[in-house]
């Protein structure tokens, strides 16, 4: 008994930790780390200071910026190409004027590889003189004041490779350059003759390094480590465990630069910029690439050039020439008063992985610096996450009210989303200059007066063979009649190419699947593919046939076709689309003959969700979309549904002044040209022509691939496979 | 004074009321308001929890995936729970009487053992349309099938379900079969009677406790086999095992939260009907 008060304290005690223990589990992550660095509080606790992102204007339009350094006087001087035409600039006043200082002599126009600045105002460059297997590597050297001499270093013949040729070079100091070859080996020069001071081999030529040059330290980067040496002495030294697990995390280094003699680091990589004590603790992130270009898909970063801690350069190259972007050089500067993370945070949420949106995150990030744009891919592929596995998790979220702003809706049931009310009405927000656009793509989802859901790009089903197969504008009847159209293709192939132009006529007012019409559409494809060859097996590998146009040409040009049927738009070249219709005997393209007519398939089709918090970021972001800076950007997503834009991305304006020749394996040969308006205004009419979308339903789509091939293979009758998917499907309807 | 009280207040000693309570708090925060919130929206729109009547009740009704879905949970339940109910009962009064019964019923218990993504991708080993099933069929010069786009699919489910749960039935059962006193036998067979008299007379009667704890648990245990269902076949299976569980998650994947808080609350209506209907039974007997 006496014991007992002592027991029940002692339950006491223990169930009240247990308690405490368990909520602190449920504590609220804390919100420690600002990506400004050195930033501070302001009187609310936000976190305050970022670096702010401004484009510098410079003398003309460059294709590319080979390197950038800072003079000892100040001045920044740059060497790059512009006007077809290598040079070297330099300004006085941060990039408010430029003026040329030399062009590259006469002599080393053509065929330049690559070229460095050193901090003296020195510049070098390789280029390739001879063709084939007699290609060698000239080095040639420009004074500050443009006078020029060749570097007589010589790359050795490499016994395994057909031609040595250089990978990377770039000034150490003012006298050394460092030159990496195609076996991976980097030799330390003397500018002046030549001689080599010492080399940097990292075993196997295989594993690439890049190297980047602080003061007298280098640093190499692969794939799988990070190395750090004294260029003066060849000593290796460590950059310290904390760099290797940082960039392990953040990526390959772009561009690297220093503020002092090489004991530190600034470097950028896709996620940022970062700057590093070599053998400190802590890689700190200045500056998050998700919040400007840095992050940006299309834009690379080759040359950093730190003016002091709070300000700095990066040149850069963007890659959509479609949409007219070129070299150009980022100014970041430390801006205090501005919060280190926006306050509003817009959430843009897909299942895949768009190039586009990506993209398009990145811009309107430089442009709204108010607003943090959060993208979700769901589906990364590494997880083993199903379709349906996040749609489950994008409901839980949704209705929590975490949801996203913007959804990107390709592969979710869109019509479902909106009949629920998930969408909100986008009428208001994209209804101006309606003549711009292809409207009749823009209404695809339109329900009476709602817009809940626009598809901001499209595909188009085509068909191309010669006149022995297929004449543009006939029906599905007649093209599925001439017996073994489609031989030679995989059955998988031939249900995932056509379902696009004939899904769209199956569904029944009523809401109930067509059992007729998809008996007709398996009745016609095993006509036009005939016989299934003997002995032909299913094949093991489960991943979904591509359907691009492109992939069929090849396969049309090699004889293994008879026709080339798929969509066109997802890469866009044009050229190449005429180019193979002239190869072949009375060869035409046009829409993919199916049981419906003019029919497109809407690509990045976005919503904004009504229970998003931020509905006027969301609608700025679908507005910014339609823009035409967006709509003529070419990521592999599908054409524009900008009329102008659309005509940008087809008509090969990048190519002007620019042309060469493409040959193929299989004997063509076509050129990389303006297109003539002829051409343009073909698809262009195309593309006017086009009313019904096509069926964008997964699960629709699943059973009649899994279904349908059983047919082709000769398993099973149309009739049988036809009411089976109708069963299903019409189960799948009634829900 | 305050255990005197307790025992006291209305003649009854309530302090057993204070150990469920813990319990009784977990089962009200995670299953009861729950509970309740369905219940609620059952009667609102699916995202705008605009109030709408009887309407969410009145579209599943009339809803003939629904319809489907309740028929083949039905079958499925009147089929399985049977021939698990008597097939585990006769294992389990074959096992009691054996020197290996011990070991024999640890062997019967592996297939609960097994996680239900490992008995998925055997199902589908098996029952592929060009499975192991098939090509084992094909030696023996029979035709094959494709088990799992036909009918037969309801009967792999049927004896899947057996298979997993036999054992644990078996286990209850012989917790029931050691309760009942061997001097009650003795008594039996000293007044001649026989062995079917006293499984008769004298094992089923002192096994009618055991029968609705079975019966129940096995109700309840034939939901999980969506699992397997759901792992093989995905979101539309054959219509012959297409289940409620089916439907309810495809609706919560398609926001349809309308009509599936209204089946929900038929679903947990009938079912708590079912279990009180029982119990009264139990009672009576």
């Amino acid at each position: 008994m006496k014991y007992k008060g002592f027991h029940r304290m002692i339950c006491i005690l223990l169930s009240a930790a247990l308690v405490f223990t368990s909520l602190a589990g449920c504590e609220k992550k804390g919100t420690s780390g600002s990506s400004g660095g050195a930033g501070g509080d302001d009187s609310g606790g936000r976190a305050m200071g970022r670096y702010m992102e401004e484009e510098l204007s410079l003398p003309a339009e460059f294709s590319s910026i080979y390197d950038m350094k800072k003079l000892e006087d100040g001045s920044i001087r740059i060497a790059g190409c512009s006007e077809d035409r290598e040079s070297v600039w330099e300004t006085k006043d941060l990039g408010i004027s430029w003026e040329k200082v030399y062009d590259f002599p006469e002599e080393l126009q053509d065929d330049v590889r690559d070229t460095a600045v050193s901090s003296g105002g020195r510049v070098a460059c390789v280029y390739d003189e001879g063709s084939d297997a007699d290609m060698k590597e000239i080095f040639y050297l420009m004074e500050p004041d443009g006078s020029f001499g060749r570097i007589p270093f010589e790359l050795p013949q490499a016994e395994e490779l057909y031609v040595n040729l250089v990978r990377q070079i770039l000034f150490v100091g003012n006298d050394r350059l460092l030159i990496c070859d195609d076996q991976g080996i980097f030799y330390l020069v003397n500018a002046a003759d030549g001689s080599v001071v010492r080399t940097f081999e990292f075993g196997n030529s295989e594993n690439m390094y890049a190297a980047f040059a602080m003061g007298k330290m280098l640093l190499f980067q692969s794939i799988s480590e990070v190395l750090l040496y004294d260029s003066e002495t060849g000593e290796q030294q460590s950059p310290g465990e904390a760099m290797q697990n940082g960039l392990a995390e953040s990526g390959m280094i772009r561009a690297a630069d220093t503020l002092d003699a090489g004991e530190s680091i600034y470097y950028v990589t896709e996620q940022g910029m970062y700057h590093y004590r070599f053998g400190g603790s802590v890689v700190e992130q200045l500056i998050d690439g998700e919040l400007n270009s840095l992050g940006s898909f299309s834009v690379d970063v080759g040359s950093l050039l730190m003016l002091d801690e709070r300000n700095l350069l990066a040149a850069k190259r963007d890659g959509n020439e479609e949409a007219g972007a070129r070299a150009g050089i980022l100014k970041f500067a430390y801006s205090e008063d501005t919060p280190a993370k926006p306050d509003k945070e817009l959430k843009v949420y897909s299942l895949y992985e768009d190039n586009s949106i990506r993209q398009a995150v990145g811009g309107f990030q430089k442009e709204h610096a108010d607003v943090y744009v959060h993208y979700e891919a769901a589906l990364s592929g590494e997880d083993g996450m199903t379709v349906s596995d996040a749609l489950k998790t994008l409901t839980t979220e949704i209705m929590a009210g975490k949801g996203p702003d913007v959804l990107v809706l390709d592969g979710m049931p869109v019509e479902t989303y909106a009949e629920k009310g998930i969408l909100r009405d986008l009428s208001s927000v994209i209804e101006e200059n309606k003549e711009e656009y292809f409207e009749d793509v823009r209404n695809a989802y339109r329900n009476k007066e709602e817009l809940c859901a626009v598809p901001t790009r499209f595909l188009i089903p085509m068909v191309q063979a010669g006149s022995a197969y297929y004449v543009p504008g006939e029906d599905f009847d007649t093209f599925t009649k001439r017996v073994g159209a489609l031989e030679n293709m995989e059955p998988e192939e031939v249900i995932s190419r056509f379902w696009y132009s004939s899904s769209a006529a199956w569904k029944k007012e009523d809401k109930t699947l067509d059992e007729s019409r998809v008996q007709e559409f398996f009745e016609g494809l095993k006509r036009a593919y005939g016989d299934p060859p003997e002995g032909a097996e299913k094949k093991e590998d489960s991943a979904l046939p591509g359907t691009d146009i492109m992939q069929g040409d090849f396969r049309l040009l090699a004889g293994t076709w008879n026709i080339s049927a798929g969509l066109f738009g997802s890469n866009p070249d044009y050229k190449f689309l005429l180019a193979v219709t002239e190869h072949l005997d009375g060869g035409d393209f046009g829409c993919m003959p199916g049981q419906a007519e003019h029919v497109f398939v809407p690509s990045v089709t976005v919503g904004i969700s009504s229970k998003g918090s931020q509905p006027e970021a969301a609608e700025q972001f679908v507005r910014y979309l339609f823009s035409g800076e967006m709509q003529k950007i070419s990521q592999g997503s599908g054409l524009p549904v900008q009329k102008e834009a659309f005509r940008s991305v087809i008509d090969g304006h990048q190519y002007e002044g620019n042309t060469s020749w493409v040959d193929l394996e299989e004997g063509i040969r076509f050129e990389l040209a303006p297109r003539t308006e002829e051409e343009i205004q073909k698809l262009m009419g195309l593309a006017e022509s086009l009313k019904t979308p096509a069926l964008q339903d997964e699960v629709i789509k699943e059973a009649v691939l899994e279904q349908g091939e059983k047919v082709l293979r000769g398993e099973t009758e149309p009739e049988e496979v036809a009411a089976a998917v109708a069963q299903k499907m019409n189960l799948y309807l009634a829900e | 004074m305050m255990n005197q009280k307790m025992k006291t207040r209305g003649g009854k000693d309530l302090r057993g009321l204070l150990w469920i309570l813990p319990s009784f708090l977990g089962v009200s925060v995670l299953y009861l308001l729950p509970y309740l919130d369905v219940f609620r929206r059952s009667f609102t729109g699916a995202v705008d929890e605009q109030f709408a009547g009887l309407n969410n009740y009145r579209n599943v009704l009339g809803n003939t995936a629904f319809l489907l879905a309740l028929k083949n949970t039905l079958r499925f339940t009147l089929v399985c729970i049977p021939i698990l109910i008597l097939a585990s009962l006769l294992c389990a009064v074959l096992l009691s009487g054996s020197k290996y019964g011990g070991m024999i019923k640890s062997a019967f218990l592996m297939p609960m053992a097994l996680p239900a993504v490992s008995v998925a991708l055997l199902w589908r080993l098996l029952f592929h349309s060009q499975g192991l099933a098939n090509q084992w069929m094909g030696r023996f010069g029979m035709e094959g099938s494709d088990w799992m786009d036909t009918g037969k699919a309801f009967w792999i489910l049927v004896a899947s379900y057996i298979w997993r749960n036999l054992g644990y039935d078996i286990i209850l059962w012989m917790a029931g079969l050691s309760g009942i006193s061997e001097s009650i036998y003795e008594a039996a067979r000293v007044d001649g009677a026989g062995e079917w008299q006293c499984f008769l007379r004298i094992t089923l009667p002192n096994l009618k406790s055991s029968l609705y704890t079975i019966t129940v648990l096995s109700f309840l245990n034939s939901f999980k086999v969506f699992r397997e269902a759901y792992l093989v076949a995905g979101n539309y299976p054959h219509e012959s095992i297409y289940m409620m569980q089916h439907l309810f998650n495809n609706w919560f994947q398609s926001f349809s939260f309308d009509k599936l808080s209204a089946a929900a609350v038929m679903e947990g209506g009938v079912l708590l009907f079912a279990i009180l209907l029982l119990q009264k039974v139990w009672r009576m007997d």
